[in-house]
């Protein structure tokens, strides 16, 4: 899966945003918290699910199955605005 | 509709526009155009344009489709304007410009622009300032203002002026952007460039391509480098002019 080209990411002044294009089905906005832009930083390039729970227990500390349980429900926010190719 | 053949359009003069600093040929079907821009109209020196924009009927169907509630009871005229502000807003990008939603106001040669979603008061308010200032506040845009960002942030009228068409084919340096917003007592504060930025991002025309997407991203990052954010809660009394003109217009 990887963040579809209809959707840009900026980060500006440690905020992360998902940006939709103009022919994107989504006329909103995303900000992200440290998660949400570590999951986007990860789909910049073609991934999976495990991948980027591995890379986001390298990067934080968190309890058993807490960066799972944040992943899937990030990668679903995600899917629903059209926002991943998979 | 006005039936013309979708293949061989029954396109009008080319015209020579003088947009955001920029010299723009635009070839319209609807010869209503030519009114519709004629603060913009160049004078021919014979330069080559920046940007050329032949229009086909095809481009107004299509552009007709995509405008909210605008696939009845608008004439072809109106639609087609819609649909030249768009494909020009889709390039200007990569002149290091871009289109933000609002109104605009020069004073003493300072552009300030006021942004906020549709029915917040932007125009309300920036007539409150021409109220209270007179002819020192020049309109340079009620709607769809151009930002550049070479050497410092300029904003520049466009023929895209808003319901009142209310505006002028001036650019002055921006100096202050302030995000509206309705409250029962007016009052303002400044604020960063990143608190400004969400609405700042949702406030711009975003292009259908990635890459000019992208562009206009980095533009409104040079932007915020060298102008000043504010948040005005406002009422809707010409009162919130003399609150929002004093702390924008502050040196220092």
């Amino acid at each position: 899966m990887k963040l579809s080209k209809n959707f840009i990411l900026h980060e500006a002044d440690g905020q992360t945003m998902l940006v939709p294009t103009g022919s994107a089905g989504f006329s909103g906005l995303v900000k992200g918290n440290k998660t949400l832009g570590a999951v986007l930083g990860c789909l910049k390039s073609e991934t999976t699910e495990e991948d980027i729970v591995k890379a986001l227990k390298a990067r934080f500390d968190a309890p058993e199955g807490a960066v799972e349980r944040d992943v899937a429900k990030a990668l679903e926010a995600l899917r629903k605005i059209g926002a991943i190719d998979e | 509709m006005n039936g013309c053949d979708q293949e061989n359009p029954r396109a009008s003069s080319a015209l020579d526009c003088s947009v955001a600093g920029l010299l723009v040929r635009i070839t319209p079907v609807n010869e209503g155009f030519r009114d519709f821009c004629r603060d913009f109209i160049a004078g021919g020196d014979g330069r080559e344009p920046d940007i050329e924009i032949v229009m086909t009927q095809r481009d107004i169907d299509a552009e007709r489709l995509r405008s909210p509630g605008g696939q009845t009871g608008y004439s072809d005229r109106y639609i087609e304007t819609l649909a030249v502000c768009r494909r020009l807003s889709e390039i200007m990008p990569s002149f290091g410009r871009f289109l933000m939603h609002g109104s605009a106001v020069a004073v003493d040669g300072k552009g300030y622009l006021f942004t906020a979603p549709s029915g917040t008061g932007k125009s309300t308010h920036a007539r409150f300032w021409r109220e209270m200032l007179g002819d020192r506040a020049v309109m340079v845009n009620d709607d769809k203002p151009f930002i550049g960002t070479g050497g410092g942030a300029t904003v520049y009228g466009s023929p895209w002026r808003g319901k009142h068409r209310l505006g002028s084919n001036i650019a002055v340096p921006l100096k202050a952007v302030c995000v509206l917003g309705r409250a029962a007592e007016n009052s303002i504060e400044e604020i960063t460039a990143a608190e400004a930025l969400p609405t700042l991002v949702r406030q711009i025309y975003r292009p259908d391509s990635p890459a000019m997407l992208a562009a206009t991203l980095g533009l409104i990052d040079r932007m915020t480098e060298s102008v000043r954010f504010y948040r005005l809660g406002c009422n809707l009394d010409p009162g919130s002019a003399r609150v929002s003109y004093e702390m924008m217009t502050k040196e220092g």
